[in-house]
């Protein structure tokens, strides 16, 4: 394998894991403070018992995301020194900032977790709103980084020198606002559905059963919401990705041929060969309509850009696919779940609670589909149009090795924290409140 | 804005020397404890470490971000040349998190609790190692420094840095200087009856980080390590290091009193002397390759990106500062109130 595949997989690889807890701890706190302040308000001994239940899945995911997030602010640098070396100084304000806001998160779990008993009532559930808070805001701030690979900004490029830099512009990068509103819906409702599914799996099995029905009332109120509002976010995102990276939008839609009136493609199979997409269903316009606003508008296609800046289309196209897929299956959910308040009885039905089961990894599966478009799509580039991937890279050979490394530990750890939660709620449902 | 800079630079490295070094050592001692020691050490741990060992290590990143945002070249040789060793960090350091939040927060105690406390022993011990190993290879003066690192053997350019006998004894220095400030740190967070366990290892780690400091210094010197010869014509840095041997007689006179809060003081103003002396011999210019020294200041951000770091850190500071502060008192709060509530304890 290439040094910098390798490099890429390793990053890939962690990424992966490192959204997934990271999503679960930035928004874990709510549904957690939302059941802390149930427990202050009507003392129904349940909620304590959930709120200490899930302040342990809190906790644990918190440290498996702090610790693989240490990882990442390294693996920057050993993986893609020369980017660092000139990106650090432009885009350090919002980690900087991240760093700051995830210390206050620290503080914060570190209050709330040992604070039971021992710290006024109204104070102790307010560190949990910090940390939900500042957890978010961690994840924002992070989010304007890799915008800022997207939209770079906040400095003049001059003969391969980066110059007036401003590291506030860059920050505050054209694609900042888009990818963070969208990337903070996506972890409600990935989060939401997920918890919401564990729950409803319980319910399903006959286990607990009031207790299960407030954890996932509680957990999809979160994700349904954020399901519902995602499309709209999923807009803005196009146009501004039309405009910025046109490149990306025709790879997500393998759309090849530049035209007026350009159709957009549901399914189909890419090949990147005869450059066809074979099995697809054609809306006319509608690629136009969703990019511009306007069903006439002129779409770039993929042959009229340069050979040796195209991303592999198949992927970016197939993870699109996915994404939307699953986005508008949440969507008809978190809709499904409103209309099921207004219509108690269905709570009583089997398939109901099967249906919530179904989609509990499904959020996750269109995060990491969502970013892998965002990410391949960006290819060949780590800095859009400024500095591309294979210059960045580490010169130290063999990454492979540390790849192989990185798989083991991660997988490794992915099935110990799935087992110490399936032992959690083994101890839960033992519990007598 | 460049000396605020710098001054968190340094301030959260000495944090992370003493916090998280406290944090590390409180592994070393766990491991290096007879069995039932080690139940004690495991429960004293969690109660004193519990709240706060997730900042502890918030200041590495801090002090990883501070250098490449404002010291990109500097950090740039030390993630080529050393990613090994620092790879050996991260998987230590995720290892070591994970086990601490598994062995406490696992619902159900069984025998896996053997399984998280060998990672937990491991990995604390050798992370800290190899943590030592990094700062040793960066004045070491085995750095080869070239335009094109691919004319060097992979030996030459990623290995021979770090691998030798002085980046050895400088990560097992570190290593001791952290069990050391933990067991200062458990004589007084032990129950009664126990505080002889760690005063007789704070005993112990004094003088392994004594000889281990004379040999690595022997070492250096007889070999002509750069930063060693220059250490010892550094007036201030030998007042520094001699201040922090002197210092050896308060601690042991505040220990032997059991007077928990100026024993912390001076184990913590010692590793601080020792720290100002290994950054002042040979300030600014803290990487010594094979050919010449580079100075930290050596092609820094420019202003406008110093003005703005120095400025979030401010703010960042005092937003976190007083937090931390009220975090490490309440927990001392804590436990005062559960000695109250348990005059057993």
């Amino acid at each position: 394998m290439e040094n910098l595949d390798a490099a890429r997989l390793q990053m890939a690889f962690t990424l992966i894991f490192h959204i997934v807890f990271a999503c679960i701890g930035m928004v874990m706190p709510f549904f957690m403070v939302v059941s802390h302040y149930k427990w202050l308000k009507t003392r129904d001994q349940i909620y304590l018992t959930l709120t200490k239940s899930w302040q342990k899945g809190v906790a644990i995911f918190f440290v498996t995301g702090a610790v693989s997030g240490t990882a990442l602010s390294f693996e920057l640098g050993l993986l893609w020194p020369e980017f660092m070396k000139h990106a650090g100084p432009i885009i350090g304000m919002p980690f900087s900032l991240e760093g700051a806001a995830f210390f206050v998160e620290a503080i914060a779990l570190g209050f709330y977790l040992y604070g039971w008993g021992k710290l006024p009532e109204r104070f102790h559930w307010i560190t949990g709103i910090i940390i939900g808070v500042s957890g978010v805001a961690s994840g924002i701030l992070v989010v304007a980084a890799n915008g800022w690979m997207n939209s770079p900004s906040g400095f003049d490029y001059i003969d391969g020198q980066f110059l007036n830099i401003d590291p506030i512009q860059a920050m505050l990068n054209p694609a900042w606002f888009t990818q963070a509103l969208h990337m903070t819906l996506a972890a409600f409702t990935a989060t939401g559905f997920a918890v919401a599914g564990i729950h409803a799996y319980q319910v399903y099995k006959k286990r607990k059963v009031e207790l299960h029905t407030k954890a996932f009332k509680i957990a999809i109120t979160f994700g349904a919401i954020a399901a519902i509002l995602q499309p709209i976010s999923g807009d803005i995102s196009a146009k501004d990705i039309a405009e910025r990276q046109p490149v990306k939008l025709a790879a997500m839609e393998a759309h090849y041929h530049t035209q007026k009136g350009a159709p957009l493609y549901i399914g189909g199979i890419v090949d990147n060969e005869t450059k066809v997409v074979k099995y697809k269903i054609v809306l006319p316009g509608m690629l136009s309509f969703l990019a511009f606003g306007d069903f006439d508008a002129e779409v770039k296609g993929l042959n009229d850009f340069p050979e040796d800046e195209l991303p592999n289309v198949a992927m970016v196209h197939y993870a699109f696919q996915v994404m939307v897929g699953i986005g508008t299956l949440l969507l008809f959910a978190g809709i499904l779940y409103f209309i099921s308040l207004k219509r108690k009885k269905w709570f009583n039905s089997i398939k109901y609670w099967l249906l919530f089961v179904l989609l509990a990894p499904m959020g996750f599966i269109a995060l990491e589909a969502g970013w892998i478009v965002t990410e391949v799509g960006r290819q060949p580039w780590i800095i859009h149009k400024i500095m591309r991937t294979k210059d960045a890279v580490t010169p130290m050979p063999g990454i492979v090795f540390s790849f192989y490394t990185y798989v083991v530990v991660y997988l490794t750890l992915t099935v110990a924290v799935t087992w110490l939660m399936l032992r959690q709620i083994k101890v839960l449902n033992n519990s007598n409140h | 804005m460049l000396y605020v800079v710098l001054f968190f630079l340094i301030f959260s490295l000495y944090l992370y020397v003493v916090l998280g070094g406290a944090d590390y050592g409180a592994g070393i001692v766990e491991l290096f404890s007879s069995e039932e020691n080690q139940k004690i050490t495991k429960k004293t741990i969690y109660r004193v470490m519990g709240p706060v060992w997730e900042a502890n290590h918030i200041w590495i990143i801090i002090l990883i971000v501070i250098l490449w945002i404002a010291f990109p070249v500097y950090y740039n040789i030390m993630v080529v040349h050393l990613h090994i060793p620092l790879t050996i960090v991260l998987l230590g350091v995720t290892l070591r998190g994970v086990a601490f939040v598994f062995r406490h927060y696992d619902a159900v105690i069984d025998n896996s609790q053997k399984l998280y406390d060998g990672m937990f022993k491991i990995s604390s011990l050798v992370t800290p190692i190899f943590l030592g190993i990094v700062f040793g290879a960066l004045i070491g003066g085995k750095i080869h420094i070239t335009e094109d690192v691919s004319t060097l053997t992979f030996y030459d350019a990623f290995i021979a840095p770090w691998f030798n006998v002085f980046s050895v004894l400088v990560g097992l220095f570190f290593a001791a200087l952290c069990a050391f400030l933990s067991s200062v740190l458990l004589i007084g967070e032990s129950e009664e009856g126990n505080e002889n366990i760690y005063i007789r290892k704070s005993a112990i780690a004094t003088i392994v980080v004594f000889v281990l400091g004379l040999v690595t210094f022997g070492y250096g010197y007889s070999t002509g390590n750069i930063f060693v010869t220059d250490f010892i014509k550094n007036p201030l840095a030998l007042i520094a290091v001699v201040c922090s041997a002197g210092l050896l007689l308060p601690l042991w006179t505040t220990i032997r009193k059991g007077n928990k809060v100026w024993s912390r003081f001076f184990a913590g103003l010692q590793v601080f002397l020792i720290l100002l002396a290994a950054l002042i011999s040979h300030f600014p210019d803290i990487i010594i390759t094979q050919t010449k020294s580079i100075s930290l200041l050596h092609d820094i951000a420019p202003d406008s990106v110093i003005n703005v770091l120095g400025i979030s850190l401010i703010i960042g500071g005092t937003l976190i500062l007083p937090g931390l502060f009220h975090l490490l008192k309440s927990f001392k709060m804590i436990k005062i109130l559960e000695e109250k509530n348990n005059p057993s304890i």
